[in-house]
């Protein structure tokens, strides 16, 4: 049995012992395979890897990794109607730190305080406790020096990034035109506001990058400044408390000149929050005086029943409830149309709004755009203060300037269409918006425009023209004169006025429109103890005139005192 | 060894040094293309920097003291006037 059970194993075993050996080299193969072919993946996945860093490159990765989250944004240059730089972006190093890796606080701030002595101290030592945050700014925008002192301290943890910054070369010049950004470098107010709205500012990582097309304003460097230097000039000299003059393309809407002083600095926004720094172009509301008159008289001659010789009976004091209008100077005797508007009568602008009517009146306001809100480039407009309703009294007091409240720029903008012959302009500042060849919807008629450019000449031009100090030789200016008590504690201040002075020239052909308010001017001996405008707006407005005109290239002529008119 | 071996062995050492040549060449050329990018930069943001203080040099409240004070003024009326021919000049046929 042993045997035979041995002989049955020695029998079978070289059987077994092949098949052993197939299944060993069978299950060797697979195995080699199987190395093989992890080998070849893992080489395989390599190479890939490789390939992909070849063409996509890991320094951008590494970039990313170590970007901080915060950035600047980049804008574009603002120049000025010739391509002068009003405005631009300019690298600066801003400090951060990583209070992570800074070893002491107190060292930290200590230090640091030395060098920067506008760091809160208090409110450092608390941001660098906070060691889960690994990135604070603790100054943005430094002057280079100053940055080099704070690197000299090798204090560690503290690092700079070059940040773009704002600059405004010409530092007050236009400043409430250009607005403010904020320490992001976006736009917070004015043309700075707007360029984000309408062009829009891309994010940038610090590097000076290319800011795209600059932006181009109507502004001129050269009118502003002379607006803003003869403005400063009268403020000296009349004792104003503000000023504030425009000067806009008469049939374009486009503004060559906007000031308002005391000016503005933009890259000091917080100036923008005290009361007198308000933008008085288009931050602010007036009665503007007697300067309405132009619209009256205007309106009057697109009715069709009054012509500039019809004769209005001015004797008596106009009585509306219990308010009694009567003039300043009184002539004595009735007035035409004409002498209404040159003798600046209160009374004969109240017949002329009583002889169209309620409706007549606020439609042609409306008209005109004086009833809305309006906006420009540099942000919105103040709205219009209006009359609740246009009874007896608000259209008395209304065709004299008073009593309605509107932004100078708006007024400025229904004047132009009531002068430069009769079509709608929208102020711009952004050169290129309006077009010259495409003007605007017809207002009034070319009739009514050129009655108006006589009378404002004529204004200008005689002896007793009110706006008679604005004359410059040669310009052709025409104007007129609103002197407007403001509003105080107890009804109106006759001491305290805004005069104002609208303008245009030259007046055969108006090219400009010239606007300047004084606020509160006293009576100084220069304005022979008066506070009227044609005693110190209206000089002030020649002034202006005489100086921009050569910039502008208007032609000087010999005088036109008498146009020819259309209507008599 | 198998020949088919050698050469492999070979083509993979070759194109191993291949690869890292190429890959030296290209850090050395991205270096240098970073670093031209740094000095566009800098030479950028100097431009940026001198154009701000020529503005701010030229500035109208700045050049204005100055050319007054070397006697200059805003131009006049009595200044500007049509071209007329030379001869009448000559002449003194023109007086305004």
């Amino acid at each position: 049995m042993k045997g035979a059970a041995r002989g049955g194993r020695q029998t079978r075993s070289p059987e077994l012992a092949r098949s052993r050996a197939d299944i060993l080299r069978g299950t060797g193969g697979l195995r080699t395979r199987l190395v093989m072919l992890g080998i070849a993946f893992l080489f395989g996945s390599i190479a890939l890897q490789l390939a992909r860093l070849a063409t996509t490159g890991g320094l951008d990765m590494v970039a990313t990794l170590t970007e901080p989250v915060a950035r600047s944004y980049v804008r574009p240059d603002i120049l000025d109607r010739g391509g002068r730089l009003l405005a631009t972006d300019i690298e600066m190093p801003s400090l951060y730190a990583d209070p992570f890796l800074v070893q002491s606080i107190d060292e930290v701030t200590e230090r640091l305080g030395g060098v920067l002595p506008d760091l809160n101290e208090g409110e450092l030592r608390r941001t660098l406790s906070d060691r889960n945050r690994r990135f604070i700014w603790l100054k943005r925008g430094m002057p280079p020096k100053v940055a080099q002192r704070v690197h000299d301290l090798g204090l560690p943890g503290l690092d700079f990034r070059t940040e773009l910054r704002r600059a405004y070369p010409l530092e007050r010049l236009a400043g409430h035109v250009l607005g403010s950004v904020n320490v992001d470098n976006r736009g917070i107010s004015g043309i700075e506001r707007a360029i984000d709205d309408t062009i829009g500012v891309e994010p940038s990582h610090g590097a000076a990058s290319n800011a795209g097309t600059p932006v181009r304003l109507t502004l001129d460097l050269g009118v502003q400044h002379a607006v803003e230097d003869e403005l400063l000039g009268a403020m000296t000299r009349f004792e104003a408390k503000g000023a504030a003059g425009l000067v806009m393309d008469i049939r374009t809407g486009e503004m060559l000149a906007a000031s308002s002083l005391p000016g503005l600095d933009p890259s000091q926004p917080g100036e923008a929050l005290a009361p007198e720094r308000l933008d008085k172009i288009q931050g602010g509301t007036y009665e503007l005086g007697s300067i309405f008159k132009i619209l009256t008289v205007a309106m009057a001659l697109e009715g069709g029943n009054t012509k500039l010789d019809t004769v209005l009976d001015v004797t008596k004091p106009l009585t509306a409830g219990r308010f009694t209008i009567k003039d300043l100077h009184s002539s004595g005797r009735p007035l035409t149309v004409s002498e209404v508007f040159i003798h600046s009568s209160n009374v004969g602008s109240g017949l002329l709004a009583l002889a169209e009517g309620p409706d007549k009146q606020k439609a042609f306001l409306e008209k005109l755009g004086l009833m809305t809100p309006m906006r420009t480039d540099a942000g919105p407009v103040a709205p219009p203060q209006l009359p609740p309703r246009f009874g007896r009294v608000e259209q008395i007091t209304v065709a004299y300037g008073h009593g309605m409240a509107v932004a100078p720029i708006q007024f400025a903008a229904a004047t132009a269409a009531v002068l430069n012959g009769g079509t709608a302009v929208t102020p711009t500042y952004f050169r290129g918006r309006n077009d010259a060849a495409t003007p605007g919807a017809r207002l009034v008629s070319a009739e009514t425009s050129n009655s108006l450019r006589v009378l404002l000449r004529r204004n200008v031009s005689e002896r007793e023209g009110t706006g008679r100090r604005a004359d410059v030789p040669g310009y052709r200016v025409g104007g007129k004169t609103g002197t407007a008590e403001m509003p105080g504690r107890g009804g109106y201040q006759e001491k305290s006025v805004v005069a104002s002075f609208l303008a245009a020239f030259p007046m055969d052909a108006p090219q400009y429109l010239v606007l300047v308010l004084l606020f509160e001017p006293k009576g100084t001996a220069e304005a022979d103890g008066e506070v009227l405008a044609g005693r110190n707006a209206a000089p002030t407005a020649g002034r202006v005139i005489a100086r921009i005109a050569p910039l502008l290239g208007v032609k000087p002529d010999g005088d036109v005192a008498q146009l020819p008119a259309g209507t008599p | 060894m198998h020949p088919l071996t050698v050469s492999a062995a070979f083509l993979a050492i070759s194109s191993a040094f291949l690869l890292y040549g190429l890959s030296y060449d290209t850090r050395q050329l991205e270096a240098r293309v970073a670093a031209e990018e740094r000095r566009a930069e800098l030479a950028r943001s100097d431009i940026a920097v001198l154009k701000a203080e020529r503005a701010h040099l030229a500035r109208p409240s700045r050049i204005e003291p100055l050319a007054r004070a070397q006697g200059l003024a805003p131009l006049t009326d009595k200044q500007v006037t049509d071209s007329v021919p030379a001869s009448d000049i000559r002449t003194g046929a023109v007086n305004r």
